[in-house]
This record gives structure tokens, sequence and C-alpha cells, in this order.
């Protein structure tokens, strides 16, 4: 929303210089973008929260700023006693014929009159200025009058032209979906189903809230109008914007929610403005089509609340001028008679109007500001108002909850494993939960049996990864040209499951090495089990690719298994006996079935290893010991005979001489 | 007899192979081979045995002898060795040392894990959930029903709902971690302090401080008195703590359906030091922790009694805390693998 510092002069003096005000606004809620600097003039750009519409007029910002400097607007006056009617009641002269159908579910209220022999043609230049200025083009007269008032008051206002409106019949209803709807810039568009619309007897002439129909438009041969001031349903006007994937002026204002009570004073404004500058009459009496009244709502603060909430204590003064600045038009009530005791302490909200005991505020909130329903909007508009930036600053005091939480996650595990890889020589890095088709196929899965994006930003991003293979080769090629030894690991999810009944998502740990072989990788992986008090072999979990080692370990499997819970096992008393043995075994014959067969010979074997591997040729270290005493020569003799023997049983090897 | 023997030998051996100069080698020698060393004291009491028995144990004490003299020689040699190999090339001391080959943890991980650490201190306890959620947690437990606008500023990613009986537009990728709220919320009772660091995802196109996939950290607490002075202060404190003591905060007011009053922070740009730069959009301010008191419909919606209980909740844009730290200008350069990146961490 764009609003120049000479529009919002026109409704009140400013004291803050722009800089200054821009800061303040952006406290209270108004979050100011950019300040430009033109001609005699400043630009200020808003970002305007969804819960904000009347933030999207000039009048609505002009009426912050008062709140901020503690000042009253001055509304923008009508000339109640024109000299071609009298605009406070306009009264016609002549009534010219139509007939509305609506329906205050799709189209709460429906504000308007006709104006007779208008001349449309171009703008006068000061109304041209000010839309130019900000960003708004101008068109001709009539439409540029009902979008200026919109700008000023926050209501959007449409013009037909009379004369094509069929049979001077106007339906509001919902599209079927699928008609053929031709918008005021020319753009035809396909109407989604539900869409509010307003039908002659012939044709769709109105996408309500939206943008209006071409064949209705207000062109240079228009002498008759009819002024549409409505208020649209936000939801209705919210589904229809994305199903076309069109917003405007108009309809960011009524998703939010349009001044429902502001309708009367618009129409008449932009009445006053089409006399000045298009001339004509009025040929009707006004339209004012609604179910419901419309009027300013009452909302109670009780003290003890606010203070209970914000933490600090306002004085009473300061609330009651706050609150006043803002147009609340606050009124303190205390208790009217002692406190009692009540069986029951607790109070419902807004039971305090009667009976009352404890002392409340009472505010009457402006249609403009829909956003203010409950206690707790109140409260945060005197914080706001009051600055978050003046507040002091506390530690909670409660007790520090001891019971468990579900979805407990220690981040000391994760911290522990990482630790280890990149003592190991590994370096971590974060890539993206979206991936390819292509990077889903490079590594022999099916994209049709992948988790999707309905709506991916790009196709490079459109698949949820089901494992980290592809973005790590990636992330090692890329570090190809740069570096010769390159070891880089993950922790992150991968997305399982071929449909969305299926899903699940897992941590996964993934490796890849170009400067580390097989048995280093898997070393370093069965150091990390170790580490985790966990034993598995982690031989399934490598493998040799083009690019280097890849290693992918099952996350949450893992910690499933994990054991932190170290005891200490005291030292043995007594030396080890250590020898080394040369085995002459076929290479067909694994190693790990040579060690299990040495190891289960004797419990006094505490240790096997593979020391070397030459041709057929492994060397053993096997470490014996006894925990309660020293080992002889001849014990260990008789195992080493055990050893051999089974081994030459079971595999045909023998100890090489 | 014969058992003492062999404890010598082994008590030998087993210290010569540790040992790593000829001081201590010399010493162990005094100790064991010396006039009254332990083994020259065993071979003295095998005058005190039968007869019959003298020659066994005394080729026995002479094996010992020998096992020990060679081992002590060999280690000897390798030692005098080494030294000699040492001081016939004449080091360079200049020279740089050989660095291990150790990888680094990435810049995000240093600075989650001194998250965590920093909320632990406040007793807060980490929680981590789903990233593919539904719009219900996403969404509408945390006062944000469909069709609302505020929809907009977390544009969505749907899954695709093919092969599968889930309704489309009912399961997404989570846009904020805030969706843990109403899953925690609704197992447990107050008093609540929790965190949950995570992955979200957003339908935005990339630039230097946006990027389709973020991180966050959720926090929330939960308990009879809470007040808005103490969000203003915890906030403070976590800033402070990780960022340094003399940054520069800032609060605002801003909307977020789920809280009221809403709060969104601010600290100055360490990019440009307030000076204004594209990553701040030239504002010397980058929007670091959205936050607020919880809405009294969210606590509605998790059965918990506004009148009796209420909270604050936060979010810390992790993604944008560790640019900020580290003074890196553009988000993207945080799942760049390029280890002349990550090598700096």
């Amino acid at each position: 929303m764009l609003a120049p510092l000479s529009w919002l002069k026109e409704y009140l003096d400013i004291t803050l210089s722009p800089k200054e005000l821009g800061e303040r606004l952006t406290e209270v809620g108004l979050g100011t973008e950019k300040i430009t600097k033109i001609d005699n003039d400043v630009i200020f750009e808003f970002e305007i929260t969804p819960n904000r519409p009347d933030l999207l007029s000039i009048i609505g910002i002009a009426r912050e700023i008062a709140a901020i400097e503690g000042k009253k607007v001055k509304y923008p006056g009508v000339n109640v006693t024109h000299p071609r009617g009298v605009i406070g009641s306009l009264k016609p002269k002549k009534i010219l014929p139509l007939k509305i159908k609506t329906n205050a579910t799709i189209n709460p209220r429906f504000t308007g009159i006709i104006i007779d022999n208008v001349i449309v043609k171009e703008s006068p230049s000061w109304l041209k200025d000010k839309l130019n200025l900000i960003g708004q083009r101008p068109i001709n007269n009539i439409v540029d009058i009902t979008n200026y008032v919109m700008l000023e008051l926050g209501n959007p206002i449409h013009a037909f032209d009379y004369h094509k409106v069929k049979d001077h019949l106007m339906t509001v209803e919902q599209a079927k979906g699928g008609e053929s709807f031709k918008s005021v810039d020319g753009i035809s568009y396909h109407l989604p189903k539900g869409a509010v619309i307003i039908s002659d007897s012939e044709t769709i002439i109105d996408l309500c809230g939206i943008k209006g129909g071409f064949n209705s438009a207000t062109f240079k041969d228009t002498k008759t109008i009819f002024i549409r001031v409505p208020v649209e349903n936000p939801i209705l006007i919210r589904q229809t914007s994305q199903a076309l994937g069109l917003r405007s002026n108009a309809s960011s204002i009524f998703e939010r929610g349009v001044n429902a009570g502001g309708t009367i004073d618009a129409l008449k404004k932009c009445v006053d403005l089409i006399f000045e500058i298009a001339g004509g009459e009025i040929a009707s009496e006004i339209y004012d089509l609604k179910k419901e009244a419309f009027e300013p709502w009452k909302l109670n603060l009780r003290l003890s609340r606010l203070k209970h909430i914000l933490g600090i204590e306002i004085p009473e003064k300061k609330i009651l001028s706050i609150l006043s600045n803002l147009n609340l038009l606050p009124q303190v009530s205390y208790p009217s008679f002692p406190r009692k005791r009540e069986s029951s302490p607790r109070l419902d909200r807004g039971s305090t109007k009667s009976g009352m005991t404890e002392s409340t505020i009472e505010c009457t909130i402006p249609t403009y500001r829909n956003d203010l329903k409950i206690e707790e909007d109140l409260i945060e508009e005197l914080a706001r108002i009051y600055g978050y930036n003046n507040f002091p600053k506390t530690l909670p005091v409660g007790q520090i909850p001891m019971q468990k939480i579900p979805y407990f996650k220690d981040y000391r595990i994760d911290e522990k494993i990482k630790n280890i890889l990149t003592s190991s020589g590994f370096s971590e890095v974060y890539t993206y939960s979206l991936i390819s088709e292509k990077d889903i196929e490079s590594v022999g899965i099916q994209p049709e049996k992948t988790l999707r994006i309905d709506n991916p930003t790009s196709r490079e991003f459109e698949y949820l990864r089901p494992t980290l293979k592809p973005n790590l080769i990636k992330a090692l090629l890329q570090n190809v040209p740069n570096n010769e030894k390159i070891s880089l690991f993950e922790l992150g999810k991968v997305y399982k499951g071929e449909n969305l009944d299926e899903a699940k998502e897992n941590y996964c740990l993934s490796g890849i090495s170009n400067n580390k072989n097989y048995f280093e990788v898997k070393g370093i992986i069965e150091r990390l089990y170790e580490d985790l008090g966990t034993k598995e072999n982690p031989s399934m979990c490598i493998e040799i690719i083009n690019e280097g080692v890849f290693f992918k370990l099952n996350y949450s499997k893992i910690l499933s298994k994990i054991n932190l819970q170290k005891k200490f096992t005291p030292l043995p008393k007594y030396p080890p006996i250590i020898e080394d043995l040369a085995i002459v075994a076929k290479p067909n014959i694994k190693t790990v079935e040579l060690m299990d067969e040495i190891k289960k010979q004797n419990s006094l074997i505490v240790d096997v290893s593979l020391l070397d591997q030459f041709e057929e040729t492994r060397t053993f270290h096997i470490i014996y010991q006894h925990r309660e005493r020293n080992l002889t020569t001849d014990e260990v003799a008789q195992i080493r005979e055990k050893i051999l023997k089974s081994l030459k049983q079971k595999f045909g090897a023998r100890l090489k001489v | 007899m014969e058992e003492s023997l062999i404890q010598i030998k082994n008590a030998a051996v087993s210290l010569i192979l540790e040992a790593e100069d000829l001081k201590t080698l010399d010493e162990i020698k005094l100790q064991f081979l010396g006039r009254s060393g332990k083994l020259s004291l065993a071979i003295k009491d095998i005058g005190k045995l039968p007869k019959e028995q003298r020659p066994e144990i005394g080729q026995l004490a002479n094996e010992v002898k020998k096992v020990i003299e060679e081992t002590l020689a060999q280690k000897i040699s390798n030692i005098k060795y080494q030294i000699s190999n040492i001081k016939k090339k004449e080091i360079d001391a200049t020279a740089p040392g050989i660095k291990p080959n150790i990888g680094h943890l990435h810049p995000m991980s240093q600075v989650l894990y001194e998250v965590v650490d920093v909320f632990k201190s406040l007793g807060f306890k980490a929680a981590d959930g789903p990233e593919i959620e539904t719009d219900y947690y996403n969404f509408e437990v945390l006062n944000i029903p469909k069709d609302h606008p505020a929809r907009d500023t977390q544009q969505t990613l749907y899954l695709d709902t093919r092969n599968s009986k889930v309704t489309p537009g009912e399961v997404i990728l989570r846009t904020q971690t805030s969706s843990m709220q109403g899953r925690v919320m609704k197992k447990v009772k107050p008093p609540l302090r929790i965190i949950v660091p995570g992955k979200n995802f957003r339908y935005e196109q990339v630039d230097s401080s946006h990027g389709f996939e973020f991180w966050q950290v959720e926090g929330f607490l939960v308990d009879k008195n809470v007040r808005l002075t103490d969000l203003f202060g915890t906030i403070d404190y976590i800033l402070r703590q990780l960022m340094g003591q003399s940054i520069k905060i800032k609060f605002a007011t801003t909307n977020f359906p789920f809280v009221e009053p809403g709060v969104d922070t601010y600290i100055e740009c360490t990019v440009c030091k307030g000076q204004g730069c594209s990553f701040c959009k030239m504002s010397g301010w980058s929007e670091i922790m959205p936050a607020g008191m919880i809405h009294p419909n969210v606590l509605k919606a998790v059965r918990y009694n506004p009148q009796e209980v209420g909270g604050f909740a936060f979010a810390i844009g992790l993604s944008r805390l560790v640019t900020l730290r580290y003074q890196m200008d553009d988000l993207r350069l945080l799942t760049n693998p390029d280890l002349r990146i990550l090598e700096q961490f």
C-alpha cells in the first residue's frame, strides 16, 4: 500500500519526521517497507497485515498516525447541500427503474444509487496526479472517482453503465462454473464454481468484489451510471480470487473484511465528487439491501486481565487516552458494590456488566476495526500504542517443567555422531529435501513410486528424496574441480512410501568419500557403532560406486538400539599373552568366518583382529587373557592347537610355516 | 617357581615395549637383570630347590634371561635409529606441521546445538515432528481456517495424493514448525517449555534472503502466569546469548492469527552493520524472530482454559540467524556443499 505524505496531511497535522514516522508505524504494526522522497512529497510503502483491511485506505493510515501522535483525524467533508441536490439525504427529482435481486449470504450488503446525465471525460489534473502518485492508472473521470474514494475510505466501489444493464435487472448469484466472463480490461476468464457474480437479463455483467465486466463498463458514451458500494463475503471472494489467480485492490479489501458500516459514507463521497467533476443528477433513492444493521459493537476489557497479560501496570489515564485516540470510546466502570467473596472465583468474560466485581473498560468498536473481536485484541491495541520497546524485560517465573514430553529429541546424540564423522575426516552438508525426477532416476528409483509435490516451484524440486544418495553424489562432483580429497556426510530426513497412505519420514545418515577405501569407511562406521554402544555389521550399508564409497545408515533404527549407559570395567590384573597366527586359506573363505571360528574356540580369547593379508595368507592377531590369573604357555598352546584343528576341519586352512 | 619366572618375563617384556627412551630402558635393565634385579634374585633361589628340579628350572631361567636381553637390545637399537634419523635431517622447525585430516561440522549444526543448549538453560526441552503435515496442525489448530488471508503469507506446497485415500489439499509440507504446538499441547498439560527445531517448506521464489526450504526453531511456553514482558525478556536473553551482548534488538507489532498480541523481533543487520544492504532489503534491520502471546483460540483448540493458563510462542529463523552470525550475505550458501565454504567453519 502506497501513501503520499501530502495526502495524509489532508486529515491531520503530522509532527514526526518521515523517518521517525516510519519507525513508529512499524512498531505499532504498520510495517514501513520503504520511504521515497519525490519532488515536494514523500511516498510511504507499507506492508499491510491480513487482519487490517482498514489500513488499505489513506484515512485508515491517517487514523493510525493520529493514534500515535495523540491527535484527531479531520474526516473528509461531503457537500451536504450541493446545488444539484441535497446529498445528505439524497432525494431524487426523478426515478429511473432498476430491479435488484440479491441474497445476504453471498452479498451481505448492497448499497447503490443511479446518477443520470453524467459527462464521461478525462479527469481533472489534481485527480490524475493523485492517482498516479500511488500507482493507479487514470482511466476516465467516473472510474477515477470510484478508485479515488476506495483509496481514501477503503470501500471498493463499482460504476455500471445503467443503459447497458439489460432490462435494468441486476441479480447477484453464484456461478455454476465454467461460464465465460470478460473483464473491464478486456481479459476473458472461465469462472470457477461459486464465484459471486451479477447478471442482467442476458449475461454476466460483474465479477463481484474482484473485477467489473466489460459489457457494462463506463466509457465515453456513457450517460447514466449505477454506483454500487457492496459488502462482499470474504471467503467467497478469496476462493474465487485464488481459483483465478486474480487479485485486485478490491479483492484484497474484501477478503480481509471490508468496513461494512462504511458503504453509505463512501457512496455519498462518490456522488459528491461525481457532481463536482462529471455533473449529473441522482435518479433513484439510495438502495441499501442488507439483513444486519452493521453498527459498532461493544467489547469489555478488565484492567486486571490487562495487567496479568502485559506484566506491567499502565496508568488508567494513559489507558483511556490510548483507547480514545483509537476512537474506541472507552467508558470505565468500577465495581458497583464492595467485592463479595464468591464461591466460584472464575469469571466469564463479558459478565462484568451487572454484578461487576472488578474495574472494566467498555469500548465501542467502529465498524472499520473488525479485527477487534476479543479482550486480547484490545490488550494488543494498548500494548502496541504504549510501545513494545518501552516495556521492561523479565524472565518467566514458573517452575521448570519436569514431565516427559512427546516427540522428544536428544540433540546430544546427533552431535556425538557428527563429531565422530568429522573427526574421521567427513564434512557435513545440508542439502534440499526436494529433488528432481532426473535425480531419482539417477539412483535407479522409479519416480512413480516416490512422494511428489503437486505444485512444485520448479521441476528441479518436485519429488521428496527417498535417499540422500543423489544429493551427496552431486555434492561430491561439485567439489572435484577444487579438491582432491572429498568426504561428505548428511544427517537428514528421507521420505519413504509409494503413495501418501504409506508415507513415512525417517532420519538417514549417509556419507560419500573419494579418498577413503571401503575398509576405512567401514572402520569409521564400526567405531561409530561402538561409541553408541551397539554392535552391527555395517557391510550391508556400504557400497562402492563410480564416484567413491557411499554409505547409508538408518538413523531412526540406530536410535532405537543405542545404549549410552557406559559402565567401567576394571583393568585386568594379569598380563595377556599375545600371538600372531599366519593362516593359509582359500580366498573364497570370508575373513569374518575365520575370525568367528577362532574366537569361539575358547573364552580366554578376548580379541581377534586381522593384522595383515598377503596372497593366501591372513595373519590374525590373537589376545589370550584370564582375568584372575596368569596364563601358562601350555594353556595357550592347547588353545592354539584347537584353533588350528578346527580351521583345518572347517575350511581346509593351515598354519603357514 | 616356574610361574614366577614367566611372570618376570612378561612384566619385563611389556615394560620394554612400552618404554620410549633410553633412560627408561636402562632403569628396566637394572630392575630385572641388575645384581639385585628380579631375575638375578630368582636365579639365586634356584639353589634352594630340590636337586632333581634344578636343571629344568635353570634352563627356563636362562631362556627368560635371553628373551629379556634380546627384547631390550632390539628396543634400544630402534630408539637409537629414530633419534639418529631425526638428528641426521636437522629439521626445519619453521615448516608447517602436518594437520590431521578432520572434517567440518556445518555452521547450521553448530548454531543449532548452541540454540538447543541456551534454551536448555531456561528449562526448554527439544521436540522433533513430521515435515509431511496435515492442514489441520499446520493451519487450522493455529486459528488459520481455510480461506483465511493469512495463508497468503505462507504459500504452501501440497503433496500429490495419487494412489492414496488422502483428500487433495489436506496433506502438505509444513510451512512452519509451529505445527508442533497442537501436536504437543494436545498430548500434555502445562506447564510446558518446548522448542522445536526443524525444516519448513514454502512455495516461494528463491533469493538471497528467502528459500523454499528453511530452518526454524519454534518455541512455546505455557504456564499459569505468563506475561508479555516474559516474552520480551526471553527473546532478549536468547538473542544476546547467541549473537553477543552488544547486538541491537527492536520489537514491533505484527499479526499472526495464532498469537495476540503479536510481536516481531528485528536485530540490526550484521552484514551491513545497519547501513542497509540487499540482504536486509536496505532497512538495516533483519527480521529474526516472530512471536506473541498464544491466542485464546489456539488454547481452546487444544482444550486448555485460556482464563487459567496462557503462554507465549516464537519462531527463530535459524537459517537467517546462521547467515547473520557469520555475516553471510546469501541464504543459499547454507545449502551449497562447496568445501571451500564448509571448511571456513
